[in-house]
């Protein structure tokens, strides 16, 4: 049982930061991000590319300096082009939208499209097949903890995304960007009176989403290898767990993701059928939409991030 | 030649930036276009594709077709605003304009010469629809036509539909057709719905004989059901248009297009000849083609009918409708016994129909009752989640479902009453394709009535503005559910068809992308308009199967869903109310923009949610 909590809390760990994209693209603009499912497929084949390059075929075993550098480095390359891609889907997909004031059924088509070109694309240009990332480091089972296997990958993945969601809420909370970014959350009208660039915001909003994005692609790559449509179903769960903590919220979709990981993981070990975790993720979301649509901690429209 | 340079000088000195960046978006779009139809890359040569697009001469047609566009984009937005050219002041006159202010010699030409082409025409169609031994058009065939019975039902509709045109343009006579008496509207009617059917009827001895039509005789048109289907469409037309209250006020001075495009005259007959394709054309079709127009097209059209109930009468976003069309198709399977669960009683297919419209409707209850409480975008998801999980149960859940390696054999659809056995097979695929019009044409009119009936005017209250529509005392749930149950048993509905006709379940036939598909069918048409979403449905169902066989220009099958999404994202910029929108959807749409009302309960951006 131990293992399915610890395969959860991982899985959520990845969940959360996709999730970050949604809550803030929502918080800001009040809509589901569909195409964030490709931000991640980006990140993915960015780590790809990058590790499939550099190390290859041969193993990186015990450099510790080795390995901290390939993590590092791939963490930021995919983190950038998750940044490039959610910032050409808005410049692309919404901002012409926005300009003319469309509905909002038209951003979520729009979305969706958007996705679906980028998925497309992908498979076109790389291939239709899942292929496997290069390790750059061994992935063995360091702790065992109760039966509860812990690998290497988990540690590196629980550093990272705590630096990462540590880092991202002080941004929002602290710094000027996130500041601002709260401001036309609240209130687009007066933020842009009162000096903010609303344009450049969201944009800015769709970048650190984007680099959360990549970097849940990054991760996903090195565990379960890479493919075209390998944003779907993580994206489909993200947005579970953004919506479990409370949309807009970002502690909310932090919580959420690794809460989402444990609820869906968990009962495997009593039902036994793996399939069924997508069921119960799908359900989990049903139920929170009818008895508390504002979430684990939330909603956070407009109000203090 | 100097002066033409100094003018293309001074025209280029006033593009500004905006229009800078109208000519690099086009140009952008051009090698967007040139990537998507250029060669596949590979996980290993990560670059191939972009190479062979960009740096060969594929490219080059590409680029032209960017200037090309940029060009032409550019020259509207000059001549709009007047910069390139002075504004008109008074509206040109369209040469039909002119010919029908025109008197005597030119009038009484257009007027036989139009004629004759007709004429012309009529006999054409009759000719190429004629027996299908390969042979030239020549003028003697085309003579020898007279001899057939179908000749004359082209005729009839050319030479009407001429008369409906002139009449409209050249105000031939002043008398309307509904202002006979109601009697002979009725008998006249008849009289020629009566006449279409003989000349429809593809089962009767295609040389004129009186044979035909004594009921006596073994040849006779009442011994077959085309005749009754012709004459129940032909009813289904003519009473409401006789019926139909007479207008007391006066009119607009008349504009002949747009009179043309509403006249009851024209729209009988638009439907007349929309009868004559839908039922005559299939039979002139190789094979390959008549599947494709079953499997790919009719369904299709079903479903996306089935789905603009949903997406375009009532403004909800359905994501995972896919799940209905499943939830239809292992129906069918389970009650033909082809699960490895079996059924208490087994059903003949033509009962599952009715099953499995029921099935899907309570799916859709059961989903919608808590959902559609929801705002518009988490409605998108969970529906998303839905189709999702009906598609991990059809392939996960082997015990119900069969599993990935699909279900048995389900059984066909068959008739053993009254001493008929017929049991419809592969080698005909019109006979399904027939089975599937007698639902789709009764649906389609059910739900145009519903559409400009209370329910619709209710569906277009809650679309427009949810809680203006509820102080008004609608029961804003009651209708949404409503409307999402309608939708999935259409989907239901073609489940069936599906089901019996391809033999065996697979739940790869049911995934996301098919949703996404039927969406598209939806919006690419128009929204809230059902002859544009048929008209949707049949464009982009039919260049699948085209492009299967022709990689045109590099456009190829396995990239389709590149294009639609592309496809997507461009319409949703330059014409989200799609191709033949509904009037109320275009209004609704420009209504937003100008920032009244919202166009759909997922409220406008900049509106505050209520949370």
């Amino acid at each position: 049982m131990f293992n399915y909590l610890i395969q959860g809390i991982f899985a959520g760990l990845i969940f959360s930061l996709l999730a970050l994209g949604y809550t803030l693209v929502y918080g800001v603009l009040r809509l589901i991000n569909f195409a964030h499912s490709e931000v991640l497929m980006t990140g993915g084949f960015a780590g790809y590319f990058y590790l499939h390059y550099t190390i290859g075929q041969h193993l990186v075993t015990g450099n510790v300096g080795e390995t901290l550098f390939y993590i590092v480095t791939g963490v930021l390359i995919s983190g950038v082009a998750g940044t490039i891609v959610a910032v050409a889907i808005e410049r692309f997909a919404y901002r012409p939208l926005r300009r003319r004031n469309a509905p909002k059924l038209a951003y979520l088509i729009s979305a969706i499209g958007a996705s679906y070109f980028l998925l497309n694309l992908a498979g076109k240009e790389f291939g239709r097949y899942p292929t496997a990332t290069s390790q750059p480091f061994d992935n063995h089972v360091v702790v065992t903890l109760w039966g509860g296997q812990i690998t290497m990958y988990d540690f590196v993945i629980l550093a990272a995304s705590l630096v990462l969601l540590v880092t991202i809420d002080w941004i929002v909370s602290r710094t000027k960007m996130g500041r601002a970014i709260r401001a036309v959350a609240q209130d687009v009208e007066t933020a842009s009176l009162m000096g903010v660039n609303v344009n450049r915001t969201i944009a800015s909003t769709f970048a650190l989403g984007g680099f959360m994005g990549g970097v849940a692609g990054f991760f996903v790559a090195i565990n379960q290898g890479v493919a075209y449509d390998m944003g779907f179903k993580p994206a489909l769960f993200a947005f579970t767990a953004a919506v479990l903590g409370g949309i807009g919220n970002v502690r909310g979709a932090m919580i959420g993701g690794v809460v989402l990981g444990i609820v869906m993981f968990t009962p495997i070990y009593w039902l036994g059928q793996p399939w069924l975790e997508e069921i119960i993720a799908f359900s989990v979301l049903v139920l929170i939409l009818l008895f508390r649509p504002t979430g684990l901690l939330g909603e956070r429209l407009g109000r203090t991030a | 030649m100097s002066d033409q340079l100094t003018r293309i000088k001074r025209m280029v000195a006033t593009l500004n930036a905006a229009d800078v960046r109208r000519i690099c978006t086009a140009l952008a779009g051009g090698l967007v276009l040139a990537l998507m139809t250029g060669p596949d890359g590979s996980i290993t040569s990560p670059l191939y594709g972009a190479q062979q697009s960009f740096l060969t001469a594929h490219v080059i047609g590409y680029l032209i077709f960017g200037a090309v566009l940029a060009f032409l984009m550019t020259f509207r937005a000059k001549t709009k605003d007047g910069t390139w050219r002075r504004v008109r002041t008074e509206p040109r006159k369209t040469f039909v304009q002119t010919l029908a202010a025109s008197r005597n010699v030119m009038r009484k030409t257009a007027l036989s010469l139009t004629a004759l082409v007709s004429i012309g025409v009529a006999l054409i169609f009759a000719d190429i629809s004629g027996p299908p031994a390969p042979h030239k058009i020549s003028w003697h065939e085309i003579f020898h036509q007279f001899l057939f019975t179908r000749t004359y039902g082209y005729l009839l509709l050319v030479l009407a539909l001429w008369f409906a045109i002139a009449n409209q343009l050249f105000q031939l006579s002043d008398k309307r057709l509904t202002s006979l008496p109601r009697p002979v509207l009725i008998v006249g009617g008849l009289v020629v719905t009566l006449f279409l059917a003989l000349c429809a009827d593809p089962f009767l001895p295609a040389r004129f004989s009186l044979d035909a039509i004594s009921p006596a005789s073994k040849h006779s048109m009442f011994h077959h059901w085309t005749t009754y289907f012709w004459l129940v469409l032909g009813v289904a037309i003519i009473l409401p248009w006789v019926f139909k209250r007479r207008p007391t006020i006066t009119r607009r001075p008349p504009r002949p297009m747009a009179t043309l495009r509403s006249s009851p005259s024209m729209r009988f007959l638009t439907y007349v000849i929309a009868g004559f394709v839908v039922l005559e054309a299939p039979k002139y079709l190789s094979q390959y083609w008549q599947i494709t127009l079953y499997q790919q097209i009719g369904v299709f059209c079903l479903l996306a009918i089935g789905l603009n109930i949903v997406v375009g009468f009532a403004g909800l976003l359905d994501l995972g409708y896919v799940a209905f069309y499943a939830i239809g198709a292992y129906t069918t399977a389970y009650f033909s016994g082809s699960l490895p669960v079996q059924p208490p009683f087994h059903l003949n297919p033509f009962l599952t129909i009715p099953c499995a419209i029921i099935v899907a409707m309570m799916a859709g209850v059961l989903l919608g009752l808590p959902t559609l409480r929801l705002r518009g975008d988490y409605l998108a998801i969970v529906t998303l989640g839905f189709g999702e999980i009906i598609y991990v149960l059809a392939n996960d859940w082997v015990r119900l479902t069969g599993g990935s390696i699909g279900t048995g054999l389900v059984a066909n659809f068959s008739i053993h009453f009254l001493g008929i056995n017929y049991v419809w097979n592969e080698a005909n695929p019109l006979s399904y394709y027939y089975l599937l019009i007698a639902i789709l044409l009764p649906a389609i009119f059910l739900f145009d009535f519903l559409n400009h009936s209370r329910v619709g005017r209710s569906w277009a209250a809650i679309r427009e503005d949810e809680v203006a529509a509820a102080s008004l005392g609608i029961n804003a749930l009651k209708y949404k559910v409503m409307a999402f149950a309608m939708g999935a048993s259409t989907a239901g509905a073609a489940g069936v068809f599906t089901a019996v006709k391809v033999g065996t379940l697979f739940p790869n036939s049911f995934v996301l992308q098919l949703s996404i598909t039927i969406l598209v069918l939806v919006i690419f048409g128009g929204m809230g308009s059902i002859v544009g979403v048929l008209c949707g449905a049949i464009i982009l169902q039919w260049l699948p199967s085209y492009l299967n066989f022709h990689a045109y220009l590099g456009f190829q099958q396995s990239d389709l869903y590149l294009y639609i999404g592309a496809l997507l994202v461009v319409m949703m910029i330059f014409r989200p109310q799609g191709m033949i929108p509904s009037r109320r959807r275009m209004r609704e749409f420009h209504d937003a923009e100008e920032g009244l009302g919202s166009a759909d309960p997922l409220g406008s951006i900049n509106q505050e949610s209520p949370s």
